[in-house]
């Protein structure tokens, strides 16, 4: 490994070295390395093939601008290469290649380009429209990115953190850390993103000002009201502050990724500028690199580009990054710079000095070599001259552009600024700042005073205004160099070959002239028919270029160059990261654990983990039998459960229940069901009176989280004074069901339980062995069977003495599909299984539950009561039974004639009754006992199953069994 | 859903931790106006639409339970301050 390693400016640590594996071979570089920097420093330079015509392409940027560097690692495709930190044993694999990319076997298609010009695939397999489905496998082969297995599973581990924060900084530059510190100082807690892994930015790679960068930094890194994210890349900003980001781990972090989602109270963005690439023919060959990432390469990494460079450039920093670069040995055989004045003459005296030819007004033509630079032509920018030099590396830039993402994603307007050449970001949102170098300024006093200003500014946001303060910084800034005028646009007279707007697609300058020559002029639209700009680097190579050429050269009469949208994710995420840890948001019973020791096989229901059966058989015939026939014992501990008291509480009721609530008495349960204002049912469920103006209740499983609010909602305009408490999660209920429920719970409980004492349909109170229970005698299933209600931290106790109580009676589990079997005989119906968003009170058969002498104002739901009640063409619910006992229809599926005329709800084999039976919606005019039905399971052609309407309840009509 | 809303209990919270419940309409009209279903169905599910300041309730879901409206400008998405929230 040949480095400059005694460089201040090192990122690397270059006695800790490490090794990856590229195209099976171990290239060895040091720690700090990006996946780019370590290949390249190894000798690579061609790094993958383009998109289109599988040109190569080498390092251009180090900022992820383009897709030049995107790379497979690990069998994750996609990588960004250069900012992506290496690390020992990642196995890397080039992309869009057949083989090395260095030797590409597709590259022939690149001299297909003049058959394929911008639109060509929208043209060309427009008509007939068969051929696109032909075409696009050939396409979809020779072009595209990464290719991912179906089979990959992302590694790694990844993590989310919401943060609050007074201000949030974007860009940890100086403009940026000036923000921070002018925050800090007004005692406000700041957040600083930083994309790279160091703070610094503008300051970090340049010989006069590392250390000036450094010191900010270190004020910044000990700042106790500033916490700093490096490696943390923004990807939206949203409405009143909300900004994403999401952070790389360092490799000791406990991440690999992690989501951030911060709120502010205000935002300083400071992102500063990338560079504008130079247009001039094969811009983009192996050996063109932008200025920043040549200087870059050699101070932050220590890597000598090259051996011996040309330069195009047109800016200072251009100037200064030649020098640097000649004083740090190599070969700068000339620097051409369009401007034909205005450089800083004290830079270009140094390159007089040093014997570097400086062409001023000259720029980039053309490069010439394959697959790598082997010679440069440059030519005077009215054309009159040229000359050719042969070099390994040209160095080219045209400028700089702004980086407005996160202020025009949160709604900022950008206005072409003639002076800077920028789309300045305009009517910023409130409390949002601009600051730095991406406002146009370029002296290092004033890009950190206004950074100053914009963080004072945010300080005023959250701590009120204090006008000196600005006014004092808006003064400091007053008194430096103001924006500086930016580089011009140009292109050199260009005769052959082609010129790249962007890379990641292969549009170039010539597929946007065909696209206003067909009528495209405005950049948007453009960008659409070449697609420049829809690649994974997004703007980042055509953002600025695509609208000035359109706008400045003269081709179109929109003048003034509009800029295309910018939207998120500004930097590419992988979807792990948006799904962060991925906690399973789930909840268990008090009962949980004892039903997974008992064989319960638990599946999620909703919110809740529930046992469906016990044991193997998935229809749970034993469970079903020892409730018919014996007792059974049920965790039903999801029902919603509420207390709701208060002097309004029963109007309240009233509000939300069809029925009359006042009619409750404290002995018994009142059975009810809410509907929405259409009518259609909700939710149903018990009340009963526990004290004046004090109820208890219990909603489905699916209602619990949603009741409160329903309530609430329903009486917002009211004022009443009542209140409610959701117990959910506070009592487990245990459903014992079965001819033997009486005598197991007799045992144990110091009340009478007999038929006369606790009546079906009656509410007590009493104790089991000291601990209080409410208990309902209610009938889901269709036999006698008691609910008992009991804190959840009495749970496991009272189970287990109700176990060992019902041992002699045979008691044992059951689950929910032996609940579903067994009330489903019963005709007992579930919200939401036999009734659907259309499904009306009426159309269940529980139209006797409205108490139509209730105002209707006063009921939700109560007019479409009535408007439905009589309506035609309703789906109703009905009992059907299977012609053929052995062929059960599967539930949902369809029931028809000529047209679909409803759906089955729930259907199985009923071992009690040696009948397949079911529930289903169907037309009205379906709904007669006796109807034939046909229905249709969509699993054969055309079969259909015989099934015939007929009465329900299917067990037990008379209701004898849960009355005993 | 990016916004800030300001419960009249809590004060200025994540817009995530609220549901939305439509457009302030004023109660429910008196009993003869639900006499017909046109009437009925224009109060429960037609909606203005507004395009700017609107009032509009909101749910404190993941927070105190309250109801109460808030005005929200529209085209932009954001909360307009000052405007005291009611319940
Ligand atoms: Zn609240």
């Amino acid at each position: 490994m040949n480095r400059l390693n005694h460089l201040d400016t090192l990122k690397i640590r270059p006695d800790e070295s490490v090794t990856i594996e590229y195209l099976g071979k171990p290239f060895q570089g040091a720690a700090g390395d990006t996946i780019a920097t370590l290949l390249y420093g190894g000798g690579v330079r061609i790094f993958g093939r383009s998109l289109k015509y599988h040109r190569p392409r080498g390092l251009y940027s180090l900022n992820g601008e383009c897709s030049n560097t995107l790379m497979a690692v690990d069998g994750e495709p996609n990588v960004r290469g250069e900012t992506t930190e290496a690390r020992n044993g990642m196995v890397v694999e080039p992309q869009n290649v057949k083989g090395d990319p260095a030797r590409d076997l597709m590259g022939f298609m690149d001299k297909l380009s003049p058959v394929l010009p911008a639109g060509f695939y929208y043209k060309m397999f427009h008509k007939p429209a068969s051929l696109w489905p032909k075409a696009i496998k050939g396409i979809r082969k020779a072009a595209g990115l990464g290719k991912i297995s179906p089979h990959f599973t992302m590694k790694g581990s990844f993590d989310e953190i919401y943060l609050n924060a007074d201000v949030c900084v974007i860009g940890g530059g100086p403009a940026g850390m000036a923000a921070a510190l002018a925050a800090s100082q007004a005692g406000l807690r700041v957040i600083l993103l930083e994309s790279r892994p160091w703070l610094g930015g503008f300051f970090d790679y340049r010989p006069g000002l590392y250390d000036r960068g450094r010191s900010l930094a270190d004020r910044v890194e000990t700042d106790p009201n500033i916490r700093v994210f490096t490696r943390t890349s923004v990807i939206g900003s949203y409405t009143d502050n909300l900004i994403t980001a999401f952070c790389r781990g360092d490799g000791s972090d406990a991440f690999d990724e992690r989501y951030l989602e911060i709120r502010a109270k205000s935002v300083v963005t400071s992102t500063g500028c990338i560079e504008r690439p130079l247009l001039f023919a094969h811009n983009e060959r192996p050996g063109v690199m932008q200025i920043s990432c040549a200087h870059r390469l050699i101070r932050t990494w220590g890597i000598l580009p090259g051996t011996s460079a040309v330069f195009s450039i047109g800016d200072d920093l251009g100037l200064e990054a030649a020098l640097d670069l000649a004083d740090l040995g190599m070969e700068i055989q000339c620097v051409a710079d369009v401007r034909e004045d205005g450089q800083n003459e004290a830079l270009a005296d140094r390159l007089a000095e040093k014997g570097i030819p400086l062409f001023r007004g000259w720029v980039a033509a053309a490069s010439d070599g394959d697959p790598k630079v082997k010679r440069v032509s440059l030519t005077a920018i009215n054309g009159v001259r040229s000359r050719e030099f042969e070099c390994d590396l040209i160095v080219a830039g045209a400028g700089q552009t702004p980086v407005t993402g996160p202020l025009t994603l949160a709604g900022a307007k950008q206005r072409f600024d003639r002076r800077t050449g920028f789309f300045l970001p305009v009517d910023l949102p409130r409390k949002m700042h601009a600051a730095g170098r991406m406002l146009g300024y370029i002296d290092p006093d004033a890009i950190e005073a206004s950074g100053d200003l914009a963080g004072v500014k945010a300080a005023a946001d959250c701590n009120g205004a204090d006008d000196s303060k600005i006014r004092e910084a808006e003064e400091r800034l007053g008194d430096l160099q103001g924006p500086a005028r930016g580089t011009k646009f140009i292109i050199g007279p260009v005769k052959t070959g082609k010129t790249f707007i962007c890379f990641d697609e292969d549009t170039t300058v010539k597929n946007v002239d065909q696209a206003i020559a067909g009528g495209f002029d405005v950049p948007e639209l453009i960008k659409r028919f070449t697609a420049a700009g829809t690649g994974p680097g997004q703007g980042g190579i055509p953002g600025h270029n695509l609208p000035l050429y359109v706008g400045l050269t003269g081709q179109s009469p929109d003048l003034d160059p509009r800029p295309t949208t910018v939207r998120p994710p500004l930097t590419p995420t992988l979807i792990a990261a948006y799904a962060g840890s991925n906690h399973d948001m789930s909840k268990r019973t008090p009962m949980h654990e004892e039903q997974v020791k008992a064989g319960g096989r638990m599946e999620r229901v909703g919110v809740w983990h529930r046992a469906r059966r016990f044991g193997d058989d998935a229809a749970a015939a034993a469970e079903i039998e020892n409730v018919r026939n014996n007792v059974g014992i049920l965790d039903a501990s999801t029902l919603g459960k509420f207390r709701i008291f208060g002097p309004d509480v029963l109007k309240a009721l009233d509000r939300v229940y069809v029925g009359s609530m006042s009619r409750v008495k404290s002995d018994r349960m009142l059975y009810s069901a809410m509907c929405n204002e259409d009518g259609c049912i909700i939710d149903d469920g018990v009340l009963v009176k526990r004290g004046e103006n004090d109820y208890y209740f219990t909603t489905s499983t699916g209602r619990a989280g949603s009741s409160a609010e329903w309530i609430r909602y329903h009486t917002r305009y009211e004022n009443w004074d009542f209140h409610i408490v959701n117990l959910t999660d506070a009592f487990g209920v245990i459903n014992l069901a079965g001819p033997n429920a009486r005598k197991t719970l007799e045992k144990v409980a110091d009340a009478d339980l007999s038929n006369d004492a606790f009546p079906f349909m009656g509410y007590r109170e009493f104790s089991i062995k000291e601990i209080p229970v409410r208990a309902m005698r209610l009938g889901f299933v269709g036999e006698l069977s008691f609910e008992l209600h009991v804190a959840s931290s009495w749970m496991p106790a009272l189970w287990k003495i109700i176990e060992e109580a019902g041992a002699e009676f045979g008691i044992r589990h059951f689950g929910l599909e032996a609940q579903n079997v067994l009330r489903m005989e019963k005709g007992h119906l579930i919200i939401g299984s036999e009734s659907e968003q259309r499904t009306t009170l009426h159309d269940v058969g529980l139209g006797f539950l409205w108490h139509k002498e209730k105002r209707e104002a006063d009921t939700v739901g109560a007019a479409a009561l009535r408007h439905t009640e009589n309506q035609e063409g309703r789906l109703k619910l009905v009992g059907i039974e299977a012609q053929d006992p052995q062929q059960t229809p599967r539930d949902g599926s369809i029931i028809v004639d000529e047209k679909i005329r409803g759906y089955v709800a729930t259907a199985r084999y009923s071992r009690t009754l040696e009948k397949s039976v079911g529930m289903a919606l169907v037309e009205s005019e379906l709904a007669d006992i006796g109807t034939q039905l046909e229905i249709f399971e969509g699993e054969k052609d055309d079969e259909r199953l015989a099934a015939t309407v007929v009465p329900m309840p299917f067990y037990d009509p008379e209701g004898r069994r849960l009355r005993m | 859903m990016a916004l800030t809303i300001t419960c009249p209990i809590c004060g200025a919270r994540n817009g995530y931790e609220f549901r939305y419940g439509g457009e302030e309409k004023g109660p429910k009209p008196d009993e003869a106006a639900l006499r017909s279903p046109e009437a009925w169905c224009d109060y429960i599910h037609f909606n203005r639409c507004k395009a700017g300041a609107q009032e509009e309730w909101w749910f404190h879901r993941d927070g105190c339970g309250a109801w109460f409206t808030i005005h929200r400008d529209t085209v932009t998405n954001r909360e307009i301050p000052g405007k005291e929230a009611g319940i």
